[in-house]
């Protein structure tokens, strides 16, 4: 008993209790969501009738001309939080590693943002973003700068807009998670560089980062998949417009699914984002797994 | 045994932290003066930062007329039930999956990962079911359960990387004076991870202090959570900004105060940290 | 059959592992079914609701505020138990479809925006109130109620909910600026666009008109609203979509030529912007509920107290005029116990009865009843009631069609008149659009 308890039966209990847990919420949804994708349902249905119809809704995506449009203006909006919130993130957590008073206050301060629901975060910038009364074109306007019909509502500034409203209020949880992996470091590794007279620029680059890549890559992972799933800022701010210019694949589902109740074909569509997802989440995976070797 | 800093770049430093922090807060001070504003001049132009018809009539009507009290508390309930139901699944997990040799063991922590693909609103019929069949729609437990299902997930991720940052050779000479894997798991590599946990723990009470969508379905009246307080500020005509801002005060001082309480371990874990850039 | 055995499997899976975690929590028993129900053939009162309890889900227009303090008085005059649970729009709907779909029977009476009507009598998620109508006949007074309210609910000749709150769609204008340009309150469509235009000072900040053009439900709305003021329809007599009719593409072309006299945010503005915007008094004219009327006398919400009056909305030149007409409905939950459904009538009965009616308008409720309407004290404090009393008697309530595909109308035409507003579609490009996308998703 002591003997199994040494070595991986230890570690299978461990893992356990987590597992019988998830399995038993989650499967069921799981199952019902794949398996309803087959199907023609409507929700709101008296008689809750459900039709098999194969693949039919998948065929369907691929014909819904707003799936394409929305499945590119996804990657986009992906592309620009997770790098500018990788990227600043990182910047503000070496900035603030310090345990200064002044650095200590700064990171409680930084963390408010996350303490609001996303949706109001979405009605708040949304006001600061008005065109007529918001506060933010008042001081673009001051500073000469023509914001048409405000950032929220032209076509080529709403994407860029709602990104900000993301990156202003995830960047300090990734600032969090850096900070402590850069807690977690070894000191060897900086006390033979400083001994070779490295400037801080090559610790950093040489010791720092690849030290921190397990961090760096869970967090790059975590936040694309968050991302690629967000709602509620879109939904409180452009309602995925002007136009279509911000309608991710998310709020597609969304409409479909909780305003059409389409729900097979919003069952269909989320599968079509699980894959795309899992995909990318792979190719994270097997970079994370060759790091870890 | 760190390069010192010169005056110079201590100071740029110090200025650079400022200044980010107040573009950051920006939105917050806004929603701070908004919530002592008259509603005329929520949105007056040019802004009023400092200079307003200052009125304490926003809180007076949400003391009144809503249930704040009642929604903070059930904020504070489902929040910590499921850090700390979260926290204990999801750390051993993580271990488990960091240490272990086996593959089997490891491909688990990708059904984790599948869970955290799938959009919510495919599954949020299904959880609604399953919570009304088990009795406990409008509980506690049904929204502490489910947002436990995606915070542990995110946990075991977190937890796993941290855990890989702790040099093995230290638990293995634990090991070798006898101790079993929990006790090696328990005494060495807990405490060494503690910034790991409490950014995890911060990372899972942001995600159910903010959860909207689980709570709008899965909550009665005496149930209800901070933020569908704030939304009730709707009507059909507009938004109640004061009384809005009011709530989303109150949804940011408990926040704040567990951020507080939390930094305090940073320090604890690993105190070398401060200028490893 | 297979559905059921995953769900059983996985039930028993969920209950041996939550046993131990959660120790015994017992909520109220959810119905299983839908009982069937009969009311009793003899008349009932107030003693029904002796020992009941129910909870009602009110949307948070001002009328919550009447639900506030007439809640309390109704639990004393009746011995029920009543639990006000204050939703805002979006949350207030999804609880309640899932509370339908799932047959929990939470929320015994609920507040019932007008374009619901179709979808929940279809579905019969609510219970029609025929029946309890016909048997209390005698002390409901209907005759008194605008005929235009009873869209409230009706659905295919049944009320699947009963008249709460009617809305008018009005035109408030700023009396200072008009006077000032020498304008008279425009009656027509054609003097509304020329008022517009010759108020619209925009080097001053000033505009002659605030709309809504923000994607969605919004502008969806705000252009539903001016098809109406043209004559114009969106459905056929036989009920098929016909969003882009020539007409109607002119009609998109007017609206469009609106938005030059409107604030350069108007495309991005929800109520609550278009609001602040006249509020703030950056506008001259704006459609809009006749609810928000009250609040521009509110020195603590408004800029432009004393300065607003309001007129009936202007229509095409010729046409016979209509108004819009919105609003809310009271319904009753079809999965509540036949006995709770007895009390939450009386509820319904008690609120909209001419002796509550009065107090219910003082706290913000909307009106329903011509005697409230008229009533000399009502008239005194309200001096709008009668205008508001006019759009009432020449309401069109199906404006916005109140079937069950509502939703998909209001989405497509919330992209697309959003996409032509902001130069991404020509008219008729989005229009036929919106009609490609409403065809797609019919069912």
């Amino acid at each position: 008993m002591r003997r199994a308890l040494r070595g991986e039966g230890a570690y299978l209990l461990m893992l356990l209790p987590l597992l019988v847990f998830v399995a038993a919420i989650a499967i069921y949804p799981l199952l019902f969501s794949f398996r309803i994708s087959l199907f023609k349902y409507r929700l709101t249905d008296p008689n809750q009738v459900q039709t098999f119809v194969g693949l039919d809704n998948y065929l369907r995506a691929f014909q819904d001309p707003i799936v394409l449009t929305s499945i590119q203006v996804t990657l986009i909006y992906v592309a620009g939080t997770v790098l500018l919130e990788m990227s600043l993130g990182l910047a503000l957590a070496l900035l603030l590693a310090s345990e200064a008073r002044l650095m200590r206050g700064a990171r409680s301060l930084l963390l408010l943002p996350m303490a609001l629901p996303p949706l109001v975060v979405g009605l708040v910038w949304k006001s600061l973003y008005n065109a007529d009364f918001g506060v933010i074109p008042y001081y673009l306007k001051a500073l000469g700068i023509d914001v048409g019909r405000g950032p929220l509502a032209e076509l080529n500034w709403a994407m860029l807009a709602v990104i900000l409203i993301d990156v202003w209020q995830w960047t300090p949880l990734l600032m969090i998670i850096f900070l402590a992996g850069l807690k977690g470091l070894p000191l060897e590794p900086y006390e033979a560089a400083f001994a070779d007279g490295a400037t801080r620029w090559q610790r950093f680059v040489h010791i720092t980062l690849p030290l921190l890549k397990p961090t760096l890559l869970v967090a790059l992972l975590l936040r694309t998949m968050q991302s690629f799933k967000v709602f509620d800022v879109i939904y409180a701010t452009t309602g995925g417009g002007p136009g279509s210019a911000t309608t991710v694949l998310n709020f597609h589902i969304y409409t479909v699914g909780m305003t059409f109740f389409d729900m097979g074909y919003a069952a269909a569509l989320a599968n079509v984002l699980l894959v795309i997802i899992a995909i990318l989440s792979a190719l994270y995976i097997i970079i994370l797994e060759r790091q870890q070797l | 045994m760190m390069q010192k800093r010169s005056k110079f770049e201590q100071g740029l430093l110090t200025v650079l932290t400022v200044v980010v922090v107040i573009l950051f807060m920006i939105p917050v001070f806004w929603l701070i003066t908004t919530s002592f504003k008259f509603g005329r001049e929520a949105f007056s132009i040019p802004p009023k930062w400092l200079f307003f018809d200052f009125t304490l009539r926003n809180y007076e009507d949400v003391l009144a007329t809503s249930k704040i009290g009642l929604y903070l508390t059930n904020s504070l309930i489902v929040s910590l039930g499921a850090t700390v139901l979260s926290l204990v699944l999801g750390v051993p997990a993580g271990y488990a999956i960091a240490r272990s040799g086996s593959r089997v063991l490891n491909m688990s922590a990708y059904f984790f990962l599948l869970l955290l693909m799938v959009p919510p609103v495919a599954m949020l019929i299904p959880f609604y079911l399953i919570m009304r069949d088990l009795h406990l729609l409008g509980s506690y437990a049904s929204l502490i359960i489910l947002d436990t299902v995606f915070d542990a997930a995110f946990v075991v991720w977190m937890m796993r990387s941290y855990f890989a940052d702790v040099p093995r050779e230290i638990e293995e000479a634990a090991l070798v004076d006898g101790a079993s894997r929990f006790a090696a798991f328990w005494r060495v590599a807990l405490p060494l991870s503690i910034p790991g946990i409490v950014a995890s723990a911060l990372y899972v009470i942001i995600f159910s202090w903010n959860d909207f969508l689980f709570a709008l379905m899965l909550t009665s009246p005496e149930t209800k959570t901070i933020p569908l307080g704030i939304l009730s500020s709707f009507s059909a005509v507009e938004i109640n900004w004061g009384k809005m801002a009011v709530m989303c005060i109150f949804a940011i001082v408990p926040a704040l105060f567990i951020s507080l309480f939390l930094n305090r371990y940073f320090i604890q874990g690993a105190t070398m940290g401060a200028t490893k850039g | 059959m297979h559905h059921n055995l995953w769900k059983f499997l996985n039930l028993i899976i969920v209950g041996v592992v939550l046993v131990g975690l959660i120790g015994c929590t017992a909520p109220v028993a959810p119905a299983a079914t839908a009982p069937e129900t009969a009311p009793p053939a003899v008349a009932a009162g107030l003693d029904a609701c002796q020992g009941q309890s129910l909870v009602l889900a009110s949307m948070t227009d001002q009328y919550v505020a009447a639900f506030r303090v007439l809640v309390p008085k109704f639990e004393e005059a009746s011995g029920a138990k009543v639990t006000l649970d204050e939703l805002g729009y979006v949350d207030l709907y999804q609880k309640l479809i899932a509370d339908f779909v799932g047959h929990t029977g939470n929320y015994d009476l609920m507040t019932v925006d007008i374009v619901w009507s179709g979808e929940f009598g279809q579905n019969l998620y609510t219970l029609p109130l025929d029946d309890f109508m016909a048997r209390d006949k005698a002390e409901l007074q209907l005759d008194d109620i605008l005929p235009v309210a009873w869209t409230l609910g009706e659905w295919q000749g049944t009320h699947v909910a009963y008249p709460l709150a009617g809305y008018a769609n009005v035109l408030n204008y700023r009396k200072d600026l008009l006077e000032q340009a020498g304008i008279q309150p425009p009656t027509t469509q054609e003097e509304l666009t020329a008022a517009a235009q010759a108020l619209t000072d925009a080097d001053a900040g000033v505009y002659g008109i605030a709309l809504l053009g923000a994607k969605g439900p919004a502008v969806a709305q705000d252009y539903m609203a001016w098809v109406q003021q043209y004559g114009s329809r969106l459905l056929d007599d036989e009920g098929n979509p016909t969003l882009n009719t020539p007409e109607n593409v002119e009609i998109l072309q007017h609206f469009g030529d609106l938005f030059s006299y409107a604030p350069a945010g108007a495309t991005d503005y929800w109520w609550d912007q278009r609001e602040t915007a006249f509020r703030s008094g950056n506008v001259a004219m704006m459609e809009g509920w006749s609810i928000a009327r009250a609040g521009y006398e509110n020195p603590d919400i408004s800029s432009v107290v004393g300065n607003v009056d309001l007129t009936v909305a202007p229509v095409k030149e010729g046409m016979e005029p209509q108004f819009g007409f919105g609003g809310w409905g009271i319904g009753i939950n079809a999965d509540s116990t036949p006995e709770q459904q007895e009390c939450a009538w009386q509820f319904i009965k008690w609120v909209t009865s001419p002796e509550i009616q009065k107090e219910w308008l003082r706290n913000d409720g909307a009106p329903i009843r011509r005697s409230t309407m008229t009533d000399p004290e009502i008239v005194a404090e309200y001096p709008w009631m009668p205008i508001l009393l006019e759009s009432f008697e020449k309401g069109d309530g199906d404006y916005r069609p109140r079937i069950p595909q509502y939703s998909i109308i209001q989405d497509a035409l919330g992209t697309h008149v959003n996409a032509f507003l902001v130069g991404q579609e020509t008219a008729e490009q989005a229009l036929e659009a919106a009609q490609k996308q409403v065809e797609d998703n019919w069912q």
